[in-house]
């Protein structure tokens, strides 16, 4: 310090020759000791700089990666996701079975509402009065305590005009205060997938939950093609730093259009339900039977018309546990334990045993169950003999009513037996001792080889989720006799209905294998064609020849030609000629009594259209073995069917059946010339001149002469050439090359 | 040192700083290409005019400019006659501020000038006639500044004006640097060490343990607002929604800047989620946009101002002079320090500007009107022949 003061008194003679006159104060130095220490504070304010420096490289190398994920979390806002809509599903004649209609969804931004004090007053009397179900106290409380929220739902599923009377609310109230005080309320879009007809054909179409994912039938099978995609709006940073909006639209999802015929299904359906109403609780409390299930489909396509089954359940509530009351319970396997639910069984059901009873409730049972389909089997039998040479058809059998195979003694359904059979009565009878008798000539190798032709033990592909697997469920060549006697009859092996009804359409339609669809068009959402599915046959299953016996055969099991004694003749719609087979098939434990019996027939006989397989699974009875409850249920649901097919009869009626007819209002149509198919062919000559006539005109081509070098007609005025079978007009390339 | 050499008045040569002319121009430009990328989105948002922040700032900017090259050609002895005044007037604008104080920001602490429409904070009037006022009176004290009563009576001087800015305006950041300034500025004047190392061990020693007394509290102990900031300061993730949120939003613009940064323009923070950020936060944009190398040179531009400052003080021609540059010199080395330690989460969260490049035009102004202070003394540096 001495030394400082030394340094300050040293120079008095410079400063006082600057500042000579100034006050003493002002002609002080800034000493050395007042300069060492700035020095020694600039010292530590660059140590504290490099220490914040230090601090920031630290920041950034330990943190930086995370902190640029945080940052690119925080920027999710600006991007919003738009729902696409589920593509419908339609039947045949564009009816609407399964739609998506769009909904909103209420979301309260409550940290926007708080952003101001003076919104949270007018947005609560808003949603007051334009929402009165709200529960007001609840919604301010929500809105005062979490003031951070920003997505709060009150209110689901409202549709346009609920959203349209706040938007107008609000605008109002805008005008009338000349500004905006309603804030943070806005409507978030979702689509509701809707069945408009509930429980009509709920296997078929199967049901969709909110993600957008189908379950069971169509919508599960086609769930990629009605799912279309979802849009997007971004935000991005543009040039000038704001944050810009860009829109990617949703992409719709494709529409289907099902085979079904919504008509068809409901004549199916209301049978079905008549069947269980007649049926229910006749022996023991619960449904008609455990299932009962319809399949109509067109022979020479392969498109399914209908499909049901009973029990059923509602596409728009398919948890409704009610609907599980008198069907039978399942195990946790998903079969069938013989118990029926009773109101007392669904109080005390634990959700596991609730889903899975729901889930064999939802199973399509027309393709999931399998089951021994009995003497619906026997045309198979009788086909295949035909084919591989084993029998001629004109083989003569002899009934005993037992035959002695493989250790056993196997009984025909008749025990005292049939006496003499030939191949026609042994379908039209269903004698079993028969079948066993060509099971025999047949062989175990050509037996398991048709099998697999008629596609057992595969799936048909039908185009529907869920279908069963049956190829461990019958045998192959190395089969005992036993068991081959018991498979000429429908015992033994498994098969599921659409197997069933898939090749008994090849059977009657001329051999050819149909792959069984419902969809036969996929349109986008502006109704734009993607995509026609063309019916497609698989294979040739038997010759025509032994196709049209079989036609004959089977009609002999419902028409009188079969005699006395045939079995299906309870299945003949009034004035109509149909085909088909009975069958009645002992289910496991052998001699428990109970059956699961069915019928398989086809319609017009003379030229088989649609095939109608009709299986119900133990009847609620106490004498299960009986083919009617399969039967009486054909016969209703064709006397209704065929007509809206445009099918005339061709039998005549009894007074009784004339009756029947009048009281369902249905059309007597015996002896009629179908003028519709006429008439059709004229219009397409006359331009539909001849439209009203109902007497047949000759066409006035007829008359035209002959053109001598060609041999076709012409037209006196154009001097067209027309086709003298057809009467088309000859164009282009159709015409011969001939030298004019 | 130069003036040591005997020289004559005639020949004198006179100095001006272009170094330190050139590092204040070169912040004031950043900081307003800064405020308009920090900007420009809230702005927008706001007001509809990406370009309004930097308008204002602009506007405060000029008038300072002017201002300094006013002040920087006065010689500034001319300002000790006013040194006594300057503590009134702005003590009594401090009291105002309770009464006739106008809210921004959720914080009254501006105070309406009639007539023109505009706003001025008292506390950096505050800051500048504190350095005016302790700078006189340390050349007035002569030789009683070599003596600890000499020292303690300067802090007590100080003092008042401490405690007014603090708790009449509520800005405990303002007060904190008015108390530097004055720490820093005695620091100087008086010759003693050990006086200034007890009470910095006494600081440390009461921070210290005001921390553990604070970290051993359970949340719902907490009355304070500044207590839970020293919680959220020393866990932010934990007070994300809350005091912390500020903190954390910066340290996610820092770490995510890297060392080149995201380029200017490109921050992605300022878009909301570091509100008003061309304030107190807008180092944690610049470190965003322009990485490490972008914040170390600005760091390295505020070391050059200050060494430059250095310079000038201890070759001021006298006492006065230098004490002046001393604390304009605290007053931005404080700032900047506490700017980038909160910013960086070094200490807990309280609102200090970065000089020159926050957004504010009242700081703005009275930064440049002290930097015409330093601009004169500097002038008055005699140098030696060539």
């Amino acid at each position: 310090m001495s030394e400082q003061r030394r340094g300050s008194g040293r120079e008095p003679g410079r400063e006082q020759s600057r500042e000579n006159k100034k006050q003493d104060k002002k002609s002080q130095r800034f000493r050395i000791y007042m300069q060492k220490k700035l020095v020694v504070l600039f010292v530590l304010v660059l140590l504290a700089f490099l220490g914040l420096g230090i601090r920031l490289i630290w920041i950034s190398h330990e943190n930086g990666t995370k902190y640029n994920k945080e940052i690119l979390k925080q920027q999710d806002y600006s991007s919003v996701t738009l729902p696409f809509k589920r593509g419908e599903i339609v039947d045949s004649k564009g009816v609407k079975l399964a739609v998506s209609e769009k909904y909103y969804n209420l979301v309260i931004d409550a940290s926007v509402i708080n952003y101001d004090e003076k919104y949270v007053e007018p947005t609560l009397q808003a949603l007051e009065a334009c929402y009165p179900q709200l529960d007001m106290q609840e919604i301010r409380k929500h809105v005062t305590t979490n003031k951070e929220s920003k997505y709060y739902i009150p209110l689901k599923l409202l549709n346009f005009e609920q959203k349209q009377a706040f938007e107008e609310y609000k605008t109002a109230k805008a005008e009338e205060n000349e500004k905006d005080l309603i804030k943070g309320i806005w409507f978030e879009e979702v689509y509701q997938r809707i069945y408009p007809h509930s429980t009509l054909a709920c296997d078929v179409i199967g049901f969709t939950g909110k993600d957008n994912t189908g379950t069971y039938g169509l919508e599960e099978y086609y769930n990629d093609i009605l799912n279309g995609t979802n849009g997007r709006e971004y935000g991005y940073l543009g040039d000038d730093s704001l944050v810009e909006r860009t829109i990617k639209p949703a992409v719709d999802g494709y529409t289907i259009h099902s085979t079904i015929d919504v008509n068809i299904q409901k004549i199916v359906e209301n049978k079905l339900y008549e069947f269980n109403e007649a049926n229910k609780n006749a022996v023991r409390e619960g449904n008609g039977a455990e299932n009962v299930g319809c399949i109509i489909m067109e022979v020479d396509t392969g498109r399914i018309l209908a499909m049901a089954s009973y029990p059923n359940f509602d596409l728009n509530n398919i948890k409704d546990p009610t609907k599980l009351l008198g069907n039978v319970m399942v195990d946790a396997n998903g079969k069938q334990t013989g118990g029926y639910i009773t109101q007392a069984d669904l109080d005390a059901m634990d959700d596991a045993t609730l889903y899975q009873n729901l889930n064999y409730l939802w199973k399509n049972f027309c393709i999931s169950d399998t089951y021994e389909p009995g003497s619906t089997a026997k045309p198979f039998t009788v086909a295949t003999a035909l084919e591989c040479g084993a029998i001629t058809g004109n083989e003569v059998y002899q009934c005993n009513g037992k035959l002695h195979i493989g250790g056993h003694d196997i009984h025909c359904h008749v025990r005292t037996g049939e006496g003499a059979v030939n191949v026609q009565s042994s379908i039209a009878w269903s004698c079993n001792v028969a079948m066993m008798h060509m099971g025999q000539a047949i062989g175990k190798t050509n037996f398991a080889k048709f099998q697999q032709i008629f596609n057992f033990g595969l799936k048909t592909n039908v185009d529907l989720a869920g279908e069963a697997r049956t190829v461990d469920l019958l045998f192959d060549e190395k089969m005992g006799d036993a068991d081959l006697a018991t498979n000429t009859f429908g015992q033994n092996f498994n098969v599921t209905m659409i197997q069933m009804v898939a090749g008994f359409s090849s059977l009657i339609n001329g051999g050819y294998y149909y792959e069984p669809h419902l969809v036969d068009k996929i349109t986008d959402s502006k109704g734009a064609i993607v995509e026609n599915i063309e019916p497609r046959v698989l294979k040739q299953t038997v010759s025509a020849a032994t196709s049209e016996k079989l036609v004959q055969y089977c009609t002999a099991v419902v028409m009188p030609e079969g005699g006395n004694q045939r079995t299906g003749k309870t299945a003949r719609p009034a004035g109509y000629a149909i085909g088909g087979k009975t069958g009645t098939a002992q289910t496991l434990p052998r001699g428990n009594k109970e059956y699961v019996v069915s019928f398989m027939g086809f319609a017009p006989a003379d030229d088989p259209e649609i095939a109608i397989y009709v299986v119900v699974d133990r009847p609620n009875a106490a004498k299960q073995d009986d083919a009617k409850f399969a039967t009486r249920i054909v016969r209703s649901v064709l006397t209704e069917v065929l007509p809206y097919l445009n099918i005339y009869m061709t039998e005549e009626l009894s007074e009784s059946e004339i009756a029947e007819l009048e009281a369902l209002q249905l059309e007597n149509t015996y002896g009629k010339v179908d003028e519709t198919l006429e008439q059709e062919a004229m219009e397409g000559l006359n331009d539909g001149t001849g439209q009203g006539n109902t007497t047949y005109e000759e066409p006035e081509w007829k008359s035209y002469e002959k053109d001598p070098a060609t041999g076709y007609l012409k037209d006196p005025v154009t001097g067209a050439l027309l086709d003298p079978d057809t009467g088309e007009v000859l164009v282009g390339d159709s015409i011969p090359a001939i030298d004019w | 040192m130069a003036g040591r050499v005997k020289k004559k008045r005639e020949q004198t040569e006179y100095f001006f700083d272009y170094t330190l002319l050139f590092v204040i121009l070169f912040l004031l430009g950043f900081g307003l290409i800064m405020i308009y990328s920090v900007s420009s989105y809230e702005a927008y948002a706001k007001y509809n005019d990406a370009a309004y922040f930097l308008k204002k700032q602009l506007l405060s900017g000029i008038l300072g400019l002017i201002a300094m090259i006013v002040v920087a050609n006065i010689p500034y002895h001319f300002w000790a006659r006013f040194s006594e005044l300057g503590y009134l007037v702005s003590a009594i604008l401090v009291i105002m501020v309770p009464f006739f104080g106008v809210e921004a920001n959720g914080a009254k602490r501006w105070l309406p000038i009639p007539g023109i429409g505009l706003t001025i904070q008292p506390a950096e009037v505050a800051k500048l006639c504190m350095i005016l006022f302790l700078a006189n009176l340390v050349c007035s004290m002569g030789k009683l500044i070599r003596q600890p009563r000499g020292m303690i009576f300067l802090m007590l001087t100080a003092i008042p004006m401490v405690v007014l800015v603090w708790k009449l305006t509520n800005n405990l950041s303002s007060a904190i640097i008015i108390l530097g300034i004055s720490v820093f500025m005695i620091f100087v004047a008086s010759p003693d060490y050990k006086l200034f190392i007890i009470l910095g061990a006494i600081g440390s020693a009461a921070v210290g343990g005001l921390l553990y007394y604070i970290s051993k509290l359970n949340m719902s102990d907490l009355e304070g607002f500044r207590f839970k900031r020293i919680l959220a300061w020393m866990n932010p993730e934990a007070y994300a929604s809350d005091v912390g949120y500020q903190t954390l939003q910066s340290l996610y613009a820092i770490g995510s800047g890297g060392v080149v940064g995201k380029g200017l323009g490109q921050s992605m923070q300022k878009l909301g989620f570091i509100p008003e950020a061309q304030n107190d936060m807008i180092f944690s944009i610049i470190c965003e946009e322009l990485g490490l190398f972008g914040a170390i040179i600005i760091i390295t531009m505020f070391l050059v101002l200050l060494w430059r400052m250095m310079l000038i003080a201890n070759n001021a021609p006298d006492l006065f002079g230098a004490l002046l540059v001393v604390g304009v010199m605290g007053h931005i080395a404080i700032q900047v320090i506490l700017n980038v330690a909160v910013v960086t989460n070094s200490i807990p969260n309280t609102g200090i500007s970065l000089p020159f490049i926050s957004y504010g035009g009242t700081s703005v102004l009275f930064l440049l009107i002290e930097m015409g202070l330093v601009l004169n003394v500097a002038k008055r540096i005699q140098l030696r022949e060539a």
